[in-house]
């Protein structure tokens, strides 16, 4: 306020304070600040509780919630990489009835914008876990994950496919009007299709990206370090090509991009942004950090009052090509 | 659970490879139970980038004091074993459940083997504390892995070491397969897996309670990513890190 008052500023003064606006607008939601923390590295937002204030954070996207309870893949389910980490947890998760009796009522009582990750393994799956969510009350916006590459049957079946991806994202669209978030698979040749199949079939946003499928050898026993034999690539080393998908999303589509892969302090998320990230999400840089999520806003937040930047989504303009 | 900075106050090398880490550990922290964990971020930023979990072997309450045994294993813990006095940790914890006290009128048995000592030792110091007399068996491949200078003093401390170098020639589950069969025994263990497995078979045989701490690869330490997994033998997974680690060992699928 008052920057090109010049009627108002005295001569000489000391320049006013510059009070960047964080917020971020996702559809019909309004994010309090571009930083959230990735689903599936934060449980249900709980478990840090004690570690860092959580009503700070401008989302918490949950771990994945599917129709039935789920345990998972067999251990080992984590191996460490260079700069990242696999996994294969295989979208463990308590199941839409516990979810809705354990974990929704905390989630309510928080200011943080929940956004609950939906998996499923069939188109219905999606459906009937937005549409019970909303019974009982609702969320403030959901994420499909049509990426994950630890499931066999859905996940990354609906993500690579732009017309399956259309298909679940036009069915979830009929079951809500909250905002909607797809969240989008690296593992396909041009990712601005499926970026476009979930624009043109309602999503409100597109989040970028899950992880890369990988794998690890240990040389001495000669077994894949995971169970699963192969996981999902996540860390820094995923940065680059996280960066490069927002890139090549944002001026695809015309509907927000949040950006994540490897984001652990605030110029990592302002790449994103630069590339044209509207939001982003702090994942496995919390597992190091439990308070990077909410380090990353504060530079966030520094750099736009040190640069005079008005609003987040003013940033995505600032790249010099 | 706090995460703290905190520094290293002692390093002191204890077996081959085994080093006693002494650290500050504010009252402010939270009084760590034996079979409790933290976890430990070796550098900032890069690699190796996950925090690495270390169970308490000792807490000090009137000096602020804990300690870690630990054994160089890798890039982390290799990192470790060169920090010098002084130097900062960035640590988080107490995490998990430890074990839980004996039943009155039940004999316990604590077997740890190899790098498993560390959670042992501290249970057995709070057994001390409590007027519990307990049994500790140790287990070790051989003699230059075994921490002499740890071991507990008093009666009821046994060595077994794979080839006989030190103590009785055989398995910590070897002397636990020895203990009388109808003595109420109750099983407290940490080390690796064929030995858990093999006190697990005896524990079911003879119907003696078993608890396990466990070891798993995790990420977040706190419950949150569910990567911890350890299979149990009714189906399903509990959390090495937020379930455990301290589990009921005749539940748990140990191959
Ligand atoms: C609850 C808990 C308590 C622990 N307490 C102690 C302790 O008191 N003292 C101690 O020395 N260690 C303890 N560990 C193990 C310790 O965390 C690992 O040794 C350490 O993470 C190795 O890190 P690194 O970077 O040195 O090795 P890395 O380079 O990560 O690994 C080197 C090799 O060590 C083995 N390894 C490493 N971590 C694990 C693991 N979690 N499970 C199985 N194998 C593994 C693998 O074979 C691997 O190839 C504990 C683990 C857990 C889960
Ligand atoms: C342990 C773990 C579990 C994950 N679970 C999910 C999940 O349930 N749903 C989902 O959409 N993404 C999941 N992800 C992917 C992350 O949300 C994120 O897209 C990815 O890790 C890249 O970001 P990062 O490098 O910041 O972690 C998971 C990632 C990790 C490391
Ligand atoms: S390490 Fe994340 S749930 Fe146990």
């Amino acid at each position: 306020m008052g920057l090109n008052d010049a009627t108002r500023a005295p001569v000489g003064a000391a320049p006013e304070p510059f009070a960047p606006d964080l917020s971020v607008r996702i559809g019909p939601l309004t994010l309090a600040n571009p930083v959230g923390v990735a689903s599936g590295t934060f449980g249900y937002g709980e478990e840090y509780a004690a570690l860092l204030d959580l009503d700070a954070l401008g989302a918490v996207y949950t771990k994945a919630v599917t129709v039935e309870p789920r345990a998972g893949n067999p251990a080992p389910r984590l191996a460490e990489t260079p700069c990242g980490m696999l996994n294969s947890i295989g979208l463990a998760n308590p199941g839409l009835v516990a979810f809705i009796r354990d974990k929704l009522p905390a989630l309510r009582a928080r200011r943080f914008r929940t956004v609950v990750n939906v998996a499923g393994a069939a188109l219905d799956d999606y459906v009937r876990v937005v549409e019970e969510i909303e019974a009982a009350g609702g969320v403030d916006a959901y994420e499909l994950n049509v990426s994950c590459p630890n499931v066999k049957s859905g996940g990354m079946a609906f993500g690579t496919d732009p017309a399956l991806v259309a298909l679940v994202t036009e069915a979830v669209r009929r079951a809500t009007k909250r905002a909607l978030v797809v969240k989008l698979s690296p593992n396909v040749t041009d990712i601005r299709e499926t970026a476009r199949a979930a624009e043109a079939s309602g999503a409100d946003a597109v989040s970028a990206i899950n992880t890369l499928v990988g794998m690890a050898v240990d040389v001495k026993t000669r077994r894949p370090r995971l169970a699963m034999k192969t996981g999902g690539l996540s860390g820094p080393a995923l940065r680059p090509v996280g960066v490069a998908a927002v890139y090549r999303i944002s001026r695809a589509v015309k509907i927000p991009v949040i950006g994540l892969g490897g984001i652990a302090t605030a110029d990592d998320a302002l790449e994103y942004l630069l590339a044209g990230a509207d939001a982003v999400q702090v994942g496995t840089a919390t597992f190091a950090d439990p308070g990077a999520a909410l380090r990353v806003l504060e530079g966030i937040e520094a750099w736009m009052r040190q640069n005079r930047v008005a609003r987040v989504a003013d940033i995505k303009g600032l790249l010099i090509e | 659970m706090v995460r703290i900075d905190t520094e290293l106050l002692s390093k002191r090398r204890v077996a081959e490879g085994y080093f006693e880490l002494r650290l500050r550990w504010p009252s402010g922290a939270g009084a760590p139970a034996a079979g409790q964990f933290l976890t430990l971020r070796a550098r900032g930023g890069g690699d190796p980038l996950l925090r690495r979990p270390f169970a308490f072997a000792s807490h000090d309450a009137a000096e602020d004091e804990a300690t870690l045994v630990i054994q160089e294993r890798g890039s982390a813990t290799r990192a470790l074993a060169t920090l010098e006095p002084g130097a900062k940790l960035d640590l988080l914890g107490p995490l998990g459940r430890g074990f839980a006290f004996p039943e009155r009128g039940t004999e316990p048995v604590l077997v740890a083997g190899g790098i498993g000592v560390g959670p042992v030792l501290f249970l057995r110091a709070s057994l001390d504390a409590a007027g519990v007399a307990s049994r500790f068996i140790l287990g070790a491949r051989t003699a230059a892995l075994v921490p002499e200078s740890l071991l507990p003093r008093g009666a009821g401390v046994e060595v077994r070491t794979d080839d006989g170098s030190l103590g009785t020639r055989g398995t910590a589950a070897d002397a636990v397969a020895a203990l009388p069969r109808d003595a109420r025994v109750a099983l407290f263990a940490c080390g690796p897996k064929p030995m858990m497995a093999a006190l697990d078979r005896i524990a079911a045989e003879r119907g003696w309670p078993y608890q396990a701490a466990v070891e798993e690869w995790m990420a977040c330490g706190v419950g949150a990513c569910m990567g911890c997994a350890v299979p149990l033998k009714g189906g399903g997974y509990s959390r090495a890190c937020a379930d455990g680690p301290v589990l009921d060992g005749r539940l748990v699928k140990w191959d």
